[in-house]
């Protein structure tokens, strides 16, 4: 019995005499726990700077004043120091104004519909450009801004799918605690009423004609296409 | 809200254009646009020290000091700028915070000092930033102390535990034991058992004197052998309970079973297990004696009773490099010494160096400077290199250990700044909490008083404003006229959290009601008691619209019912918010436009009238209300 206890103990030992070797073999550096140094890291996309064309050239463009120009430029750049607003931080301002609700999916809508040249970020200039039409537009250039955000994939077409994804970004602004409770068909029936109203040839899209000239034919969103004029 | 955003309201308004052919309803008249004053610069001049900034920038945070016209008091015409007597380092900061919407503590000012600016400038110190919070919140309870004032900061509330299931509480009781008085008991049970057997363990490998039929003493365990079996009977059944009870609550199973302290849980009761299944075989009963030996893990288990011993045990890991020098550079000079006082003595006659692995138990005897004594070098050769061995013991000892000291210290300190900052997680989150429902109680607070003074009376709209609520800032106006948009486009409304939850309560409450026997009843107590006896069947669908305004009449019902019972636990609940909440001039008259132009649309959900007064008062508005809806 004694000869059994002593091989238990000594194997106890001899684990423990292994385990120490495999440390000194960890010292060596042969077996390396796995010690990646990111070095990638360092090296941060700090080049994404962007500064935007002089303020004459986006006065042609715009039809902003020089001193609202200039006013839109120091809120612009407080946000985003670097000069270009990326999805994330779009995302992040955004929902600061919908603090009830989950905003990030209709500013991922917004975000494209800004971001006219689809290069992932947007610039002082398509900034101004975009609201340039909402505020100071012509109300046909104003819903064509509206088709164009509601157009996902821009390709003319709003199908309804288009639309319920557009329709549920929007009641997710509202959040939970509403009045009435929101259900989940809510989107889906707004979406209904609005193909009904807009889908004149029922063939199940909505093209800009379309679109356009039911909603001149609508009083109520006629009236309220100039409710932002005077934002500025 | 940061007001650095507020650059971008403009644009977030403008970005309101894409619901308008969405909407179906006509969206609210946009507020007044303000006359923009002079967009100039202000120079402020801060005991010497010329600070400029625009004049938007400073009107941002109009309740402030800077930001109202409290700073006309400190106009001087003769240098025509603004004179402030205080600290201009200080200032520093104050106006940084109108400029990034963001307010820093400088850590090398005094705390009792900075307080005083900010309350001149009339700035609340909780919205400091995240980043300096922490600080402010230790100086000042530093502050506090020192000046012998009795403010304990209380970390606000518990955390809302309503919603935690079965498990998830079970869970959280384990692993805090002071949040119940059964988890408290729970965790000195399972402390005392530990000890117990930890104790048990020791004792019975005691001598415990001879018995006259047995040649040499017996230890405890053998005399008392059923004695001792019971007790680690008993302790292993508490262990084992414990620790399925521990497995069931875990949330993620899988984790909790690969982290060290089941493990060390299952290695202390495996071995009474595997003795109970093996106890007749004779062979391997020598490796299950072994087994015992692993009993003695059974004080690992302190660990969670300590938080010492887990800042020890996670020192040690991760100083498991320095100690991985340490053996490696200790295994380099074992092996060396012994090589050496191996071919040394290999020379004298009985010399204990009978191999090189032999020296090894000499070496690192001498090494550590314990000296046993059992093999001594003899020849001169030996000697010198003995003694050799045993200086460079001390010196590769000492070097790595004040490593793993300053490492000890630091996890030390980080631990307790850790518990610091969990202690002022819950205040940070009510705060916030705070600010969001702040917010969305100012913005109904907006709409009730616009719906009272109707879309068609503009111009008395400015008077109205001043009359119910404080002046607005322009910038909240524009804030709660684009929410306001989006309600119409939705045709929802927004709620704060209180009333949805008890409009939530009461929607689940008449599913249980079926239909004709909410509307047949009359009086109140009939319909309560044909709602008990109803309430098993679980098929009813909501009505449709039709049929809504008289389940709203039981809702009504049933609500007042509800409310008789539950106003003292729901105001007690709600004190805080109606604290927060101004005084509502107006509340009664405001609710009468959604109840008399509705026919058709939802009378007022019950669950706003307790918020509105104390509980005396609802009731009695809610049964006026209940009379108004059933005339309907």
């Amino acid at each position: 019995m004694l000869t059994m206890n002593l091989e238990g103990l000594e194997m106890i030992a001899v684990l423990v005499v292994v385990v120490l070797f495999v440390k000194v073999l960890e010292q060596f550096g042969l077996l390396e726990a796995g010690y990646d140094d990111s070095v990638e890291d360092e090296l941060e996309l700090s080049a994404v700077r962007h500064r935007p064309e002089g303020l004459e050239q986006l006065e042609a463009q715009t039809r902003f004043s020089r001193k609202e120009l200039q006013i839109l430029y120091r809120g612009f750049k407080n946000e985003c120091p670097s000069g270009v607003v990326n999805e994330e931080t779009f995302k992040d301002i955004y929902s600061q104004f919908f603090p009830q609700g989950d905003a990030s999916t209709y500013a991922h809508f917004l975000f494209n519909a800004f971001d006219t040249d689809h290069n992932g970020s947007v610039s002082f200039e398509d900034f101004v450009m975009g609201l340039s039409i909402l505020l100071r537009g012509t109300v046909q250039e104003k819903l064509n801004w509206a088709f164009n955000l509601y157009d996902i994939n821009k390709d003319g077409y709003i199908t309804k799918e288009e639309m319920l994804d557009i329709m549920k970004a929007i009641y997710d602004m509202m959040g939970k605690c509403t009045y009435p409770v929101l259900k989940e068909e809510t989107p889906r029936q707004h979406v209904e009423v609005f193909f009904q109203k807009m889908d004149k040839n029922k063939d199940g899209v909505v093209t800009i004609d379309e679109f356009i000239d039911c909603c001149q034919n609508d009083e109520n969103i006629m009236r309220s296409m100039h409710l932002f004029e005077n934002v500025l | 809200m940061a007001a650095g955003v507020a650059a971008w309201l403009p644009f977030a308004r403008a970005a309101a254009i894409g619901w308008m052919p969405v909407a179906t309803a006509p969206m609210p008249v946009p507020p007044q646009e303000k006359r923009r004053g002079k967009d100039g610069l202000i120079v402020l001049n801060v005991s010497g020290t010329k600070f400029q900034t625009w004049r938007d920038t400073l009107e941002r945070y109009p309740d402030t000091l800077l930001g109202s016209t409290e700073r006309d008091f400190f106009f001087h015409e003769d240098s025509n700028e603004y004179f402030f007597d205080r600290d201009p380092d200080i200032f520093r900061h104050i106006l940084n915070f109108y400029r990034t919407g963001k307010l820093h503590y400088p850590r090398q000012e005094c705390i009792s000092a900075y307080d005083e600016e900010l309350s001149f400038f009339g700035i609340i110190p909780e919205i400091i930033g995240d980043c300096c919070y922490e600080e402010y919140k230790d100086r000042r309870r530093e502050n506090q102390e020192r000046i012998q004032d009795d403010e304990e900061a209380d970390p606000g509330n518990e955390l809302v535990s309503a919603d935690l299931s079965f498990r998830e509480s079970m869970w959280r009781a384990f692993e805090n034991p002071h949040t119940s008085t059964m988890a408290l008991v729970f965790y000195y049970v399972t402390g005392f058992f530990i000890a117990v057997s930890v104790l048990a363990n020791v004792a019975e490998t005691v001598p415990c004197g001879s018995v006259p039929n047995r040649a040499k003493e017996m230890s405890c365990g053998e005399r008392y052998a059923l004695a001792f079996f019971c007790l680690d009977t008993a302790c292993v059944m508490i262990f084992t309970v414990e620790y399925l009870l521990r497995l069931l609550a875990a949330p993620s199973r899988y984790r909790f079973v690969k982290s060290v302290m089941s493990i060390i849980d299952v290695v202390a009761i495996m071995p009474y297990y595997i003795g109970l299944v093996m106890t007749d075989n004779e062979d391997v009963s020598g490796a299950f004696v072994t087994l015992r030996v692993f009993r003695v893990f059974r004080i690992f288990k302190f660990s969670r009773h300590s938080a010492g011993l887990r800042i020890l045990g996670y020192t040690l890991k991760s100083c498991a490099s320095e100690l991985g020098f340490l053996l490696f550079s200790l295994t380099m000079a074992i092996i060396i010494f012994a090589t050496v006082m191996f071919y040394a003595e290999k020379g004298s006659s009985a010399s204990k160096f009978t191999s090189i692995p032999a020296a090894f138990w000499y070496t690192i005897v001498t090494m550590t400077t314990l000296g046993y004594g059992d093999m001594v070098p003899k020849t001169i050769m030996g000697k010198i290199f003995g003694s050799i061995c045993s200086l460079s013991g001390v010196l590769v000892i000492a070097l790595p250990v004040p490593v793993i000291v300053s490492n000890f210290s630091r996890i030390y300190h980080q631990s307790q700044r850790a518990e610091k900052r969990r202690a002022q997680k819950k205040t940070r989150l009510a705060r916030i909490r705070a600010v969001k429902s702040g917010g969305a109680k100012a913005y109904l607070q907006y709409k009730r008083s616009r719906l009272l003074i109707g879309p068609d009376q503009e111009a008395s709209k400015e008077a109205g404003q001043a009359l119910v609520c404080k002046t607005n800032p322009n910038f909240e106006v524009h804030h709660h006229h684009l929410l306001h948009c989006l309600e119409k486009t939705t045709n929802h409304e927004f709620l704060d959290e209180k009333t949805f939850e008890t409009s939530l309560r009461e929607v689940t409450l008449v599913k249980q009601v079926s239909r004709s026997s909410s509307i047949s009843s009359a009086s109140s107590p009939h319909g309560f008691t044909s709602c008990c006896s109803r309430r098993k069947r679980k098929t009813f669908n909501v009505p449709n619209s039709n049929m809504s305004v008289g389940l709203q009449g039981s809702i009504q019902e049933l609500s007042t019912i509800q409310i008789r019972e539950r106003p003292l636990t729901n105001s007690r609940s709600s004190r805080s918010s109606l604290n927060a909440k101004f005084e509502e001039t107006v509340p009664l008259n405001c609710e009468q436009p959604y109840i008399t132009a509705a026919v058709i649309s939802m009378p007022t959900p019950p669950g706003t009238t307790p918020e509105g007064d104390d509980s005396a008062s609802s009731t009695d508005y809610s049964q006026a209300n209940i009379v108004r809806v059933s005339a309907l």
